[in-house]
């Protein structure tokens, strides 16, 4: 579907496309689809999940279609703030949108119809909650058809969870580098032979990829059709959501060990400095009045909240699995809104993925953002990671116009630590070289000493 | 059997021989689940399936 503006990641299915027109958002329901979409209307399925915050809304408009070759109906979908990929969350959020996927197959199979896709990349948080963006991915349920989306599910879902959960929470970035989620071989392959004990892994992974690869030749027709000949029961389909629903469930992870984890009580914050440097984030957020901010390295959130408390629509960003599980724990537990924690390394942001390299889209893709928070983060990316001062300035340039950055001295204790082991190459690394550097990409439009600190604010605004 | 149209997916040949093996041996225990529950309704301590729906989220 090329010259029609459809969206890049938008092809795979033949009921209909993405494509935006005017800056604008829209679906092409096609006709290969249109029965499919009826029903999905009609059945009342669709008012049920908007109103439980499982699918976005959508308006079907009179607005002409990007093909009209195949078009039976143009809907335009709520905007959703910002697309954050699988790979990006925290084990909770993967969790979370795994649970979200169930739910939303159990309650289509009591209205008749059933889930054709279960892609991790069809889940968005909006306002902190798991929500189906893909109105298309309801099909009409026949009696004894099987779950074509239960290898997906297994592959996006329940592979990484056991493998986050049961190994290491580093392997949710296995979903980085495999495109349709976490080959079943793989993850049989990594998992504890004492995984074999648990039924659902078991039966959902071992003997799946076993037989993924033993049937690997057979056309699934004739699979479906050599066993039982009448399919897959509706029991049976209930009986495989419960089934992979208390799988899920069981799988925990408890942040431990944290690089951050009691972050706020090891800085050489006083509490009158930490309350001044509150004080002037948020005297600059009214003066800015942002729409969407970044906190790049926020940690636990505590500064992000300051944005999203007053209605900004924040990121908080950090490299750090159990921040951002603890982050999102806590937006969960307190109901918060406009707030969304995702795992970044800045120095590897997610690149651009999949076909032809424009199915995700890297972080500065995603932005620009009204505003960037890089706070107490200086240090670790010009010491720990060798960025030169002025690399540094062009990459908060790409992200925003609005850059509130902390000056950590070298004399700080955190940078301290940081030099400890190893050779001081960082001469420019002055408050001077700072400003130097960063003057060249922005305008130094305001700065403030923190209060019992020898840090330092900035407020900065790019040049054109 | 007919599974008509084909997904647009492919759903993968051990994928569906697995999962209909799986769901030949839970749909026992969901049917079961089904009769008690309806056994209990008739007592007046079943849930109703707006409960249910709320349980799924």
């Amino acid at each position: 579907m090329p010259n029609n503006n459809a969206h890049a990641a938008s092809f795979r299915d033949p009921s209909g496309f993405l494509f935006s027109r005017g800056g604008i958002l829209h679906r092409q329901v096609n006709r290969a689809g249109a029965d499919d979409y009826a029903r999905f209307m009609e059945s009342g399925l669709y008012e049920k999940l908007v109103k439980a915050n499982l699918l976005i809304p959508h308006a079907e408009v009179d607005e002409k279609p990007a093909d009209e070759s195949l078009a039976f109906k143009v809907i335009r979908p709520e905007r959703v703030a910002f697309i954050s990929y699988p790979y990006e969350w925290s084990f909770s959020e993967l969790k979370d949108a795994a649970l979200a996927t169930l739910s939303i197959q159990r309650r289509a199979l009591k209205a008749g119809m059933s889930l054709k896709d279960a892609s991790a990349y069809n889940i968005q948080f909006v306002n902190g909650k798991p929500t189906l963006i893909d109105t298309l991915s309801f099909e009409i349920y026949k009696e004894g058809k099987p779950w074509d989306a239960y290898r997906q599910f297994c592959q996006h879902f329940l592979a990484p969870l056991a493998l986050m959960s049961l190994v290491d929470i580093r392997l949710g970035q296995l979903l980085r580098v495999y495109i349709d989620g976490v080959p079943l071989d793989l993850a049989s392959k990594l998992l504890p032979f004492s995984t074999r004990f648990n039924f659902g892994l078991l039966t959902h992974i071992h003997i799946h990829a076993s037989a993924q690869v033993r049937y690997a030749d057979s056309a699934s027709q004739r699979v479906s059709e050599s066993t039982s000949g009448r399919g897959m029961s509706k029991n049976g389909f209930i009986g495989l959501i419960d089934s992979l629903e208390t799988t899920v469930k069981k799988l925990t992870w408890k942040p431990a060990g944290t690089e951050w984890g009691n972050y706020y009580e090891i800085t050489n914050y006083s509490d009158a400095g930490f309350a001044h440097k509150k004080e002037i984030i948020s005297g600059w957020l009214t003066k800015l009045a942002p729409k969407s901010i970044w906190d790049l390295g926020a940690n636990n959130g505590e500064f992000s909240r300051l944005a999203s408390g007053a209605g900004v629509s924040a990121l908080a960003w950090d490299i750090d699995p159990s921040a951002v599980e603890q982050n999102y724990l806590r937006l969960k537990s307190e109901k918060e809104q406009n707030l969304l924690p995702l795992l970044l390394d800045l120095t590897n942001p997610s690149p651009a993925l999949g076909w032809d390299n424009a199915e995700r889209d890297s972080l500065a893709q995603r932005g620009p953002a009204d505003a960037v928070f890089a706070l107490a983060l200086i240090h670790h990316l010009a010491i720990s990671n060798n960025v030169p001062l002025p690399r540094l300035a062009d990459f908060f340039a790409g992200l925003s116009r609005w850059l509130i950055i902390e000056w950590v001295p070298k004399s700080d204790s955190q940078v301290q630590k940081l030099l400890r082991t190893r050779k001081d190459i960082f001469e420019t690394y002055t408050r001077e070289g700072f400003e130097s550097a960063f003057g060249t990409r922005f305008h130094i439009r305001e700065s403030v000493d923190v209060r019992e600190s020898e840090r330092r604010m900035y407020l900065l605004e790019k040049r054109d | 059997m007919h599974f008509t149209p084909l997904a647009y997916l492919d759903p993968g040949s051990g994928s569906i021989l697995i999962q209909l093996i799986v769901a030949a041996v839970l749909a026992i225990g969901v049917a079961l689940r089904a009769s008690w529950g309806s056994i209990m309704k008739l007592f007046g301590k079943g849930k109703t399936d707006e409960q249910n729906d709320d349980d799924a989220e």
